[in-house]
């Protein structure tokens, strides 16, 4: 304890830095960092080096390697770079490794070596080849700005989403830039170059020469910039050993420092922590590391090896073939703790818990004094922030402690923030362990979230280490575990030397009925890998047929996709599948599939129906469905024809297909139609007046009502009508025209089969009680009371029901007995069913 | 209001939520298309719009003029246009052949279809084929049920008995399953659910699927809805066929009832103006006497009007302040029902005339004869003048299909015959109309293997007391497919009763039929129905009348895809 601050630099009056080290490295390395290209991701992310061989002169002929390390120097990957010169390497936001190639080519990586995808950044850049090549990360990804050997930019903004910038000339340049760096403001990427004594801005439309406030005049050079990790801060590096600190806008100085050395510095990055007050830049040179702020001193450190630095949210990584540190401005909670007698709340508890642990009555006093100030409020929540910014356990474990001596002695101190600084700082020490090797501080994981440090580990492959965080924190499944467990299965199923059967039942049995796995996902995946009999095993536990068919059909097992969709019931997705296999298959097969699933046949069916007529006769002519074929014809006979030749023909198919059928009564009735429509055409051509399409029942009547009795005969004849509907249509038909004189003479042309009683109905219907009177008389005795009493004579009908006896009758006829006029009748009536019950 | 007798009938269900939720639905997607628009409108999607958003809400969302879509080309000057159709191939075609000819005249506006109750891929294919798949867009209106009533709702799916029975076109099934989960989602978890049918089966499963995707948070809610029955249309088309006698159905017979609205011409008017009247729980005369048997309607309305009557006399001994009360209170009121009360009356004149004519006690006597299954011949017979002499088309149909599924299809020599007269009578393009008949099931030939049940019916013919009843039984389970017979049996759909049947004070629900028979589809329920949960007194009256009351009400009236869901009797415990 006594040391503890020991590795504490002060610079100014008010800050303090501490470097400590992170990892020692144990990588092999067999080059020096230097005649490396090296590439180290943010947020403790892995390290990318290639040895680069094309910068010696043209000993191409030994390949170099390109080599991938975690942050703890554990190889991650390493292969032989086939390609081109590489100009610059780069990790992007989601770890990828980008290698700028010199001819413009952009080849990525993932973080186990394994190639993804590769992209141009244009034909200029072709042209010219590439001069130099910086990655850089803004809110919206991962960008790619490229100097060219004509000294042009151009950039992308983002790799994601490929959209190749070219930025305007610099007027009168004809060397390369001394250097230049990626700006971000207001969203989009500027670049600012030096060239000599000028700073230049590029952005979108224009190129403008700018110059930073407060500048001492003599520079003739810049040799270095660097800005900060939120761009908000610029650093510049003259050639007069001047350092120039300001806003990244060139519009205002924070401060400067001059630190005399004139060569040019091997790296310069910005050291700061989010939210303070301090500004300091890292500068490096070959042996020679320096700390440079607001203050007239300068912390010294000497490297031992070659070193190289990564900017951080919250300070700068430095790694060296040895060791792997971490330079960052000491935390205010950490300060006002450990700071040599500091009276801070937060020490003092410290102090306390130490004295309580060993039985010491001094921890009491420490604690009244904080009681007396009314601070321990303030100094567990010192402690437990200072905890949070702690690298090493021991330390994390006695402020916690500590913290927690304190809560005893609260009321009602929200136990939220101590719990969760417990959960976090557990899952900071998994992560950071040697073998995982991801060194985040508790700033970076909060900025990162626990989302994307998840998605990092599963993309080094550490599933059990991801999902015992999520059980750990109690994530829910569909966010936590069963992503996890899905990412895993895709990984899975590139196991190539694993069969397929096993894969499967080992993804099934770990993932089960998780909710929120999509096994058509991981089948996607393993179709992509070429595995296409695994995916279809790994799609049978997919409950969402929606999910399945599109992939069996990308697969081209379009017949499963098809009893798959059709199980589902979900009629679009057979559609879908159908109209795909439509375009696959040629007609005969197509129609052959239909064949065996109904459902999906009467689904398309109905479509035709709509929309293609002509498929769907092939479709009945494949099936020799002739009763369906005939029905086509008859249906095309009304819609399609309007000649009265081409209707007839469209029947006869019609006919003919009912024969195949064996349907004769309706081939019967089709030729009947035919014989009609053309008997109707000749009338209508002889008689004049609207024959066509009138059914032979109207036909007859037509000719009857227009007086051509003969015709009307003859085609009854002709036609077969029956004789009972002949006498009802004419007496119909007579009764219409009140041809009271044909009528009865036809009434009296043989016996009527349909009785009398209708002639009578029909004269009373036109009010013709003559005509009626006339007919009654011949109606049969067990019609006659209806007869009377359709004339009105309910006083004869009674009489004749009572002749009957026939209790139905007598009941009917009274009920037509209305009011005082038929009283009588009614009495009578009542005499005679009294008189017929005595008997 | 639905059980006035019945105090302990539980609430129902706040169906109104449906249709504002179909109208913040439909506002939301007009708004999708911004500033003035005129709206083409699909003619049967016209009724259960006006249901659900009237034009002055149309306009209020810059609906500027409204059209209807048909054959012909519409005349529209507007910028935007916006279809709201049915999935239908027809429609597409339309549409395609607008936006083609502005496309042709070098016209550019904005085009929206909104698809109700669901968009079909076919549909968006047609656009595609057409060409102006990228020229509009398309939406989904999923307004799947509408509230006719205050205990009725109905999909209003015209083609669902199309399309499934005759085309075996499954497509609308999924409609049913989503209807469900709306149901569910928004009054909870059915506890019961019961099916007949394949159609039946499909749609549960679907809806079953649907439930276990969404992890609902209804779980655990109280249930408002306790037993759903979902029930095939071709497992009692028999209901379907026979006519109507009680007053809604002749209502629905003479004036037909559109979305649960009517039309009264001139003539139930007795002014010069039709008049389009809502009918439902909310009219009072109506309530009261839409189940009545339509002998008793009459009485009950003069009873009402005498009723009425000496409110209206109350005045007469009032004094001034007595009078201010009447005005201002029960005037309204009376007035209203006054009104009501001649339009009923009208609508009960127009049905008598006419029904109350000697044919239609014919038809009835002749599909009772059917029923029961004696005097075959004589029916037969019966409807062969009926159509010979051209009464009406469709009644012929539906007591020849009556005649078909009653006697499990019809002898070879019949089925030839009374087609050939129907043919002569109504054109032969009926062939086709017989083809579809055959193919939904409706109407059939014996096969030579039924050939007992053609003995049976000369049987039945022959000797007609008890006996017979029992050897027509024994033949009808002898035949493979005969049903309608055995089934009545079993579940005593017919009736047996010693003398007339009492309309009045019916004993069964086949008083919906006069006395004839039960439907099928509402035995079910009855039988169905979990006893014990019933905390009624167990009169047979009380249970059943209910259920009659769908039936004449739902099944009838509405018999394709729609399907009612009422929760009566029981409590859920």
């Amino acid at each position: 304890m006594d040391c503890y601050t020991a590795n504490w630099n002060p610079l100014g009056d008010s800050a303090f830095y501490r470097k400590y080290e992170l990892y020692s490295m144990d990588w092999d390395l067999k080059e020096e960092l230097r005649d490396c290209l090296v590439a180290a991701a943010p947020y403790g992310g892995p390290i990318a080096l290639l040895r680069n061989p094309w910068r010696k002169e043209k000993t191409a002929s030994v390949r170099p390697i390109l080599e991938i390390y975690s942050a703890s120097g554990m190889p991650l990957a390493s292969l032989l770079w086939k390609s081109g010169p590489v100009v610059s390497l780069g990790w992007s936001a989601e770890e990828e490794l980008l290698c700028v190639q010199e001819d413009g080519a952009v080849l990525v990586y993932g973080l186990h070596g394994d190639f993804r995808r590769h992209f141009s950044m244009g034909n200029e850049v072709l042209q010219n080849r590439v001069l130099d090549a910086r990655i850089f990360h803004t809110e919206f990804g991962s960008g790619v700005a490229i100097l060219t050997g004509a000294h042009r930019f151009t950039l992308s903004a983002n790799v994601g989403d490929l959209k190749l910038r070219r930025m305007p000339e610099v007027p009168g340049l004809q060397s390369a830039p001394s250097c230049w760096t990626t700006l971000c403001q207001d969203r989009v990427a500027h670049i600012l170059l030096a060239v000599g004594p000028d700073l230049y801005l590029l952005d979108h439309g224009a190129c403008s020469a700018v110059t930073p406030p407060g500048l001492p005049p003599g520079v003739s050079s810049f040799l270095q910039m660097a800005v900060s990790f939120t761009y908000r801060h610029l650093a510049l590096f003259t050639d007069t050993g001047y350092i120039w600190m300001g806003t990244a806008s060139l519009k205002e100085k924070l401060c400067e420092f001059n630190c005399n050395i004139r060569a040019p510095p091997k790296q310069m990055v910005w050291c700061s922590r989010p939210r303070s007050k301090e500004r300091a830049v890292v500068v490096a040179w070959e042996r020679r590391l320096m700390v440079v702020g607001d203050a007239p001193e300068s912390i010294q450190f000497v490297l031992d090896e070659d070193s190289y630095l990564v900017p951080e949210l919250d300070g700068v990584r430095i790694f060296s073939r040895s060791t792997h540190e971490f330079l960052h401005e000491v935390p205010v909670a950490s300060e006002e703790i450990f700071k040599i007698a500091s009276m801070a709340p937060g020490a003092l508890l410290l102090e306390a818990q130490k004295e309580y642990e060993k039985e010491s009555q001094k921890a009491d006093e420490y604690l009244r004094e904080i009681q007396e100030l009314g601070q321990l409020t303030q100094a567990v929540q010192q402690c437990i922030e200072a905890a949070g910014h702690e690298h090493r356990p021991d330390m994390q474990k006695s402020l916690l402690r500590a913290a927690s001596f304190g809560k005893c002695f609260l009321d009602r101190f929200p136990p939220d923030s101590f719990v969760h600084m417990c959960q976090d700082l557990r899952v900071l020490n998994a992560v950071r362990d040697y073998h995982i090797g991801i060194p985040l501080t508790y700033s970076q994981y909060k900025q990162l979230t626990i989302q994307v440090l998840l998605d990092r580990l599963v993309l080094r492959r550490l599933y059990p280490l991801a999902i015992q965080i999520c059980e750990y924190l109690r994530l829910p499944e569909v966010q936590g575990v069963s992503r996890i467990l899905a990412h895993w299965a895709c990984y899975k199923v590139q196991q190539k030397d694993v069969s397929d059967e096993d894969v499967a039942r080992a993804i099934n049995q770990k993932l089960g009925d998780t909710p929120g796995v999509s096994y058509s996902d991981i089948a996607a995946r393993a179709y992509g890998c070429g595995r296409t009999e695994l995916a279809i095993k790994l799609l049978e536990y997919e409950p969402r047929s929606g999910e399945q068919v599109p992939l069996l059909l990308k697969m081209k097992r379009s017949k499963l996709a098809l009893s798959k969709a059709i199980e589902s019931g979900d009629t679009d997705l057979v559609f879908t599948v159908l109209l795909h296999l439509k375009n696959e298959l040629n007609r005969g097969d197509f129609f052959m599939t239909l064949r065996n699933q109904p459902m999906a046949l009467s689904l398309y069916r109905q479509f035709c129906k709509h929309q293609e007529l002509e498929t769907l006769k092939d479709l009945y002519n494949q099936d020799d469905n002739h009763q369906e074929l005939g029905s086509f014809h008859i249906r095309a006979s009304y819609a399609a024809e309007e000649r009265i030749e081409g209707r007839v023909a469209a029947l006869q198919t019609a006919a003919d297909a009912f024969y195949k059928a064996k349907n004769e009564f309706a081939a019967k009735a089709t030729e009947d139609q035919m014989r009609l429509l053309r008997l109707q055409r000749r009338l209508e051509d002889e008689l004049g007046g609207q024959f066509l399409d009138l059914s032979l029942h109207d036909t007859v009547t037509t000719l009857i009502l227009g007086g051509h009795n003969k015709r009307a005969e003859q085609l009854a004849r002709d036609f077969r009508i029956p004789d009972k509907r002949l006498w009802w249509l004419k007496l119909t038909a007579l009764a219409d025209l009140e041809d009271w004189e044909e009528l009865e003479k036809f009434s009296k042309s043989k016996k009527s089969p349909i009785g009398y009683l209708p002639f009578v109905e029909i004269c009373m219907k036109q009010h013709n009680k003559y005509e009626a009177k006339k007919y009654a008389s011949r109606v049969g005795p067990e019609q006659k009371v209806k007869a009377l009493l359709l004339l009105g004579d309910v006083a004869q009908a009674a009489d004749v029901a009572i002749e009957h006896r026939n209790e139905a009758e007598l009941s009917l006829v009274l009920s037509h007995c209305t009011g005082a006029t038929d009283g009588a009748t009614a009495d009578k009536i009542q005499r005679a069913r009294a008189q017929a019950q005595k008997k | 209001m639905a059980f006035p007798h019945r105090p302990d009938a539980p609430e129902l269900p706040d169906f109104s939520m449906l249709k504002r939720l179909a109208r913040d639905q439909l506002i939301y997607l007009l708004e999708q298309l911004p500033g003035k628009k005129d709206l083409f409108i699909e003619a049967d999607l016209m009724s259960p719009l006006d249901r659900i958003a009237n034009v002055s809400i149309l306009k209020q969302h810059e609906v500027d003029k409204l059209y209807k879509v048909e054959s012909k080309p519409a005349l529209s000057s507007s910028e935007q246009l916006c279809f709201l159709v049915r999935p239908r191939i027809k429609n597409m075609r339309y549409i395609a052949s607008l936006v083609n000819a502005d496309k042709l005249a070098g016209r550019i506006r904005k085009y929206k279809v909104i698809f109700s109750p669901q968009k079909f891929y076919a549909c968006e294919m047609v656009l595609e084929e057409e060409g102006i798949y990228g020229d509009v867009s398309c939406d989904e209106w999923a307004f799947s049920l509408l509230p006719l009533d205050m205990d009725l709702l109905s999909m209003e799916l015209p083609e669902f008995f199309r399309d499934y029975f005759l085309e075996g076109d499954q497509r609308w099934i999924n409609t049913v399953a989503q209807a469900l989960h709306l149901l569910s989602t928004l009054y909870g978890p059915f506890p019961n659910c019961y099916g007949i049918g394949r159609c039946a089966k499909m749609s549960y499963e679907l809806w079953r699927k649907l439930e276990e995707e969404e992890d609902s948070e209804a779980k655990g809610r109280r249930p408002e809805i306790g037993h759903i029955f979902l029930l095939d249309r071709d497992m009692d088309f028999v209901t379907a066929l026979c006519s109507q006698v009680v007053y809604e159905g002749l209502v629905d017979d003479t004036f037909r009832i559109k979305c649960g609205s009517v039309d009264f011409g001139p003539e139930v008017t007795s002014c010069d103006k039709s008049l389009k009247v809502l009918l439902n729980a909310e009219d009072k005369v109506f309530s009261e006497i839409r189940n009545e048997h339509f002998s008793n309607v009459f009485g009950f309305l003069s009873q009402k009007a005498r009723n009425l009557q000496a409110q209206y006399d109350r005045r007469r001994g009032m004094d001034i302040k007595q009078m201010k009360n009447f005005v201002s209170q029960e005037l309204k009121g009376l007035k209203q029902e006054h009104r009501l009360l001649s339009l009923h009356i009208g609508a009960c004149e127009s049905i008598m005339k006419k029904k109350t004519k000697q044919d239609f006690q014919e038809l009835i006597k002749t599909e009772h004869a059917l029923l029961e299954g004696f005097n075959i011949r004589e029916s037969t017979n019966y409807i062969e003048e009926h159509i010979d002499r051209q009464v009406s088309p469709i009644e012929s149909l539906r007591l020849m299909c009556l005649l078909s599924i009653t006697e499990n299809g019809l002898i070879p020599k019949d089925y030839r015959s009374l087609k050939t007269q129907y043919m002569q009578s109504y054109g032969p393009e009926h062939l086709l109309t017989f083809s579809n008949l055959r193919r939904a099931g409706l109407l059939t030939e014996q096969a030579p293997g039924d050939a007992l049940t053609a003995v049976e019916s000369k049987v039945s013919k022959l000797v007609t007391d008890k006996a017979a009843g029992k050897i027509t039984d024994a033949f009808s389970s002898l035949a493979k497919r005969s049903n309608f017979r055995a089934i009545s049996k079993k579940l005593n759909l017919i009736p047996r009763v010693d003398g007339e049947y009492d309309l009045k004070v019916p004993r069964d629900m086949a008083y919906v039929f006069s006395g004839a028979y039960v439907p099928l589809s509402c035995r079910i329920i009855e039988q169905t129905w979990p006893r014990k949960t019933t905390r009624l007194p167990a009169s047979p009256c009380a249970s059943s009348w209910w259920c009659s009351w769908v039936a004449a009400r739902s099944l009838r009236s509405q018999p394709c895809g729609s399907w009612a869901e009422r929760r009566g009797t029981g409590s859920f415990s």
